[in-house]
């Protein structure tokens, strides 16, 4: 479970809050999307409580532990083996192969071998099984996109943060990609964050959070 | 991260075989330069350390002044019509025996051998040619100096201990016309000149010994003196050449006579080796200075490109240290690699400077080919700067990496 308590960030110590006094709580296997016009504070949010940006007022705790105060291995690991990572551009390591790329957390974790199967699978549930030796060059940007969502998958993660998964795809890969975040979060029980401009996705998730200048103005439950 | 890095690299063929040329090429440089110059300066002081006496008690030669010689102090009406002047006849070592004492003593001396040193013409026909005669006891010197290894002909110990035998340099018997078994006729300039028999030639390859120099027996360098029992000089060679230093310090307090250690003999020349070890490395450290600027720039234009997959791999769990090494390692991978090739590459062309073949002289092997030194420090010490100027140059762009926050990237856009 993730405990967000009075959250405000400003990006400068004077400037306005970006999030402001923002508490909010994240279920176990919750599929969660938060919406919100550009500049509303829904990315930010997401990096505040996915650990990424770990400069706040207030406290994100991963059930009993804070964030700030946790020791740096401790919040490494804590990425590495417990959370997925998927940005609205792929960011893809060129250099390597679709399948290396998704296994490059594993690699880190030193289950390279272990999860081979596993890496296996996900290119097949992506629909990528074959071209699992092609370079990022070698795909399109949804093939690219979903190889990322694989990679975010490849250690089974407790907890799957996505910034604009669908911003850079046309609305069939869109769909896709949102299938397979309904089919994880059903699957796993993995709990899943997702930001989105676009209301139709947002439909998908389970829990819908809607900011307004760094404040929660609706979470409903569908 | 060593896979990573290797994948870096790899993906960036052109890129990292130019910085790797630029190591090997400063690497092989090093190697083939310094054996080059090393095997000259190996060479050279092997020759200045046995060639001659390690240290060397020679007459001090007095100028005669009128005060030396004034027996009327006290008359004021006694004047010189012609002072006396010019040097003191005869120089010779006023106490040998006393010398002959200390160096027995001695644990530190190998061997001594008195001399007598002596400007001579040498005459052969209507050929005369001024040079110098070193008369000594052959079994001595033999003990001092490393002469034997340079005999053409005969044996040193051939001019035995008299009977007027000498042994000549090849070129001096050559100016002169002569050949071996034949006599030629020696003066001092006092008398007249006394035949000698050549019993044995040799050769140093240094020109001004082998052009002007003759050995001979004490006695017959001391009659020819006309100085009967005198010696000029006693050559001393010691166990540890390269410290001379204090022990010609110690035997210089109270002495009369000159004292001359084998480094202050050869000066010049020990100089011109500190200038060549100089150019030697002001040169390599260029080479190696520009290919490291290879790398750092090279590096640092990778950190700013990755900065997408640095994020993404801080998100993923890899700590600051990872991308540290991440960039380290490439630096650290072509420093090794290209250490090792430049090697490799050094010893081919020192190998091929070795078959140069070139006039004969003090540079020169025995078959009148470069001499090149293949010391394996000078390879080691060739691959620890290849791998320092390699880490040093990847060590600033690696820590800038590790500096970079995930938040900061992925808010400016990567």
């Amino acid at each position: 479970m993730i405990r967000a308590l009075h959250l405000t960030k400003r990006f400068s110590p004077t400037g306005p809050a970006v999030i402001d006094d923002l508490s909010v709580e994240i279920f176990d296997g919750n599929f969660i999307s938060l919406v919100g016009r550009s500049g509303s504070g829904k990315s930010t949010l997401l990096y505040l409580i996915s650990s990424l940006d770990r400069k706040y007022e207030g406290e994100v705790f991963y059930d009993q532990s804070e964030i700030t105060h946790m020791p740096m291995q401790e919040l490494h690991n804590l990425r590495n083996r417990q959370m997925g990572f998927v940005f609205q551009f792929h960011y893809l390591i060129n250099e390597l192969t679709a399948l290396e790329n998704i296994l490059l957390p594993a690699r880190k974790a030193g289950l390279l071998k272990e999860k081979e199967s596993t890496a296996h699978e996900l290119l097949k549930t992506v629909g990528l099984d074959e071209k699992a030796h092609r370079l990022p060059n070698q795909l399109s940007g949804g093939e690219q996109q979903r190889v990322a969502i694989a990679r975010a998958l490849i250690m089974q993660p407790k907890y799957l943060f996505a910034d604009e998964p669908t911003g850079n795809l046309d609305t069939h890969n869109g769909d896709a990609v949102m299938n397979l975040f309904a089919r994880f979060n059903q699957d796993h029980k993995t709990t899943i964050v997702y930001v989105t401009h676009d209301r139709e996705f947002a439909k998908r998730a389970s829990r819908q959070i809607e900011l307004v200048d760094g404040k929660i103005v609706s979470d409903e439950a569908h | 991260m060593m896979f990573l890095s290797l994948r870096h690299l790899s993906s960036r063929k052109k890129q990292s075989a130019l910085i790797l040329l630029g190591i090997v090429i400063g690497t092989a440089a090093y190697v083939a330069i310094s054996g080059m110059m090393l095997g000259f300066q190996d060479k050279l002081m092997d020759q200045l350390v046995n060639n001659d006496a390690h240290i060397r008690i020679s007459a001090r030669e007095d100028i005669l002044t009128a005060e030396q010689l004034d027996s009327f102090e006290n008359a004021k009406h006694v004047f010189w019509y012609t002072p006396p002047s010019g040097r003191k006849d005869s120089a010779k070592i006023d106490y040998p025996i006393g010398w002959f004492n200390r160096l027995n003593a001695d644990p530190e001396i190998v061997a001594y051998s008195p001399q007598v040193n002596l400007n001579v013409i040498f005459n052969r026909g209507k050929v005369s040619l001024a040079g110098r005669m070193i008369g000594s006891d052959p079994h001595r010197q033999m003990r001092v100096t490393n002469i034997q290894s340079y005999m053409l002909s005969g044996k040193f110990t051939d001019v035995g201990s008299s009977g007027n035998r000498l042994i000549i340099g090849k070129a001096l018997m050559n100016k002169i016309g002569a050949s071996l078994s034949e006599t030629i006729l020696i003066s001092s300039g006092k008398n007249t000149p006394t035949p000698f028999k050549i019993v044995g030639v040799f050769e140093t390859g240094i020109k001004q010994i082998d052009e002007t120099t003759v050995f001979s027996a004490l006695s017959d360098a001391q009659n020819l003196r006309g100085a009967p029992s005198e010696i000029t000089d006693i050559a001393i060679k010691v166990y540890h050449p390269f410290e001379v230093d204090q022990k010609v310090q110690n035997w210089r307090m109270g002495a009369r006579d000159k004292i001359v250690s084998w480094q202050e003999a050869s000066a010049s020349i020990l100089s011109v080796f500190k200038t060549q070890d100089i150019v030697r490395n002001s040169m390599t450290i260029s080479i190696i200075v520009v290919a490291g600027f290879g790398i750092y720039n090279i590096l640092s234009i990778l950190v700013t490109q990755k900065r997408r997959d640095i994020a993404i791999m801080r998100s993923m769990g890899f700590t600051p240290k990872d991308i540290m090494l991440l960039f380290f390692n490439q630096g650290l991978l072509l420093g090794v690699l290209g250490g090792f090739i430049g090697l490799a590459l050094g010893y081919l062309l020192c190998l091929l400077i070795g078959n140069i073949e070139v006039e004969a002289g003090r540079a020169t092997s025995s078959s009148n080919r470069m001499i090149v030194s293949y010391d394996y420090l000078i390879y080691v010490k060739a691959w620890f700067i290849a791998l320092f100027s390699s880490v040093a140059s990847a060590l600033w762009p690696s820590r800038q990496a590790a500096k970079l926050e995930p938040m900061d990237i992925i808010r400016e856009g990567g």
